[in-house]
């Protein structure tokens, strides 16, 4: 090849790729959404106990959903005094059982303790949102009702932490 | 080196030189500039939600600049992401870009599918919007989710 031609291939070749860079250019555009974190109490359903003839024992359940996308760590705030019922007479501690569950009547998951007011129970992420029910199953023994006419009542306070 | 060599690389430098410029101003002629992202914002799980091209707030809107016709291709992602891969679907249809005037002023409905000619005012400058829709499922976790459009700008036959 003439060296005057192989030169200005050479060039052409250096040129080429500016020419070619000049006929397209990119941008981009970002998306985005945030899913929202799911995490609250619904309404409660009361836990009551009744009219209880004194020296009789009396059950009762009551439970609160919580509707969540995300882990859960639960916890009895007032510890040993949760659900403890005050009135004319001494203050009564039904004894209670507690737990989760998919319906408001059936416990899959109990708390670990009742007593203590470090968490109680801890639920994994679920797959999607969910709605499950935290209930508490309380009892009075023939020993408890067995005092002061009148109304009791109390709080049952329970702490929902995402986790 | 001779000096008809010499003359000769000369020329050829003077090709080059001559070249390149005319490139440079070609980049310069068409420019573009985002101005908004594409923003779902605060979405709930098993939900559907589009933004439109009218929705101020939440389209994307990108500024094109230059002075001859331009085609405008767009690479639409299929989902946005986190960071460890959890997805919302994307989806595009027919009406959900448009080009504007710089006021604001609507100069016609485009569909960010097909390829898309754009003509420059005298003002020399458009505004693309882009709209979309997000599909989350009742499985979708909670977190900042986010994908990228990318936009190619080719001089027409080119």
């Amino acid at each position: 090849m003439n060296r005057s031609l192989r030169i200005v291939a050479a060039l052409g070749m250096l040129a080429l790729p500016a020419a070619a860079q000049a006929q397209s250019i990119t941008g981009s555009i970002a998306a985005s959404a945030d899913i929202a974190t799911v995490f609250s109490f619904g309404a409660p359903s009361p836990l009551n106990f009744g009219s209880v003839v004194p020296g009789a024992t009396a059950t009762a359940s009551g439970s609160i959903p919580l509707s969540r996308n995300v882990g859960v760590i639960y916890s009895l705030p007032d510890a040993a005094n949760t659900g403890e019922l005050t009135g004319p007479g001494p203050a009564i501690t039904p004894t209670y059982t507690c737990g989760v569950g998919t319906t408001s009547s059936t416990i899959v998951n109990a708390f670990s303790s009742f007593n203590g007011a470090a968490a109680v129970l801890t639920l994994p992420s679920p797959t999607g949102t969910l709605t499950e029910y935290v209930i508490f199953n309380g009892s009075l023994s023939a020993a408890q009702t067995n005092t002061v006419p009148g109304t009791y009542s109390g709080t049952i306070r329970v702490t929902a932490t995402a986790n | 080196m001779t000096s008809r060599a010499g003359r000769e690389l000369l020329f050829a430098l003077l090709l080059a030189s001559w070249a390149m410029p005319a490139g440079a101003q070609t980049t310069k002629s068409v420019s573009i500039i985002p101005v908004q992202s594409l923003s779902f914002g605060l979405l709930l799980p098993g939900h559907r939600e589009s933004v439109r091209t009218s929705d101020v707030s939440r389209r994307a809107v990108v500024a094109l600049a230059g002075d001859d016709p331009v085609d405008v291709t767009l690479v639409l992602p299929t989902a946005m992401e986190t960071p460890t891969g959890e997805r919302i679907r994307l989806s595009f249809s027919a009406g959900d870009a448009a080009l504007l005037t710089t006021s604001g002023g609507t100069i016609s409905t485009l569909d960010p599918l097909q390829v898309n000619r754009v003509q420059f005012g005298n003002d020399r400058t458009v505004l693309f919007v882009l709209g979309g829709t997000a599909v989350t499922a009742a499985t979708t976790r909670p977190g900042h989710y986010t994908a990228r459009v990318a936009l190619l700008v080719n001089r027409p036959g080119t």
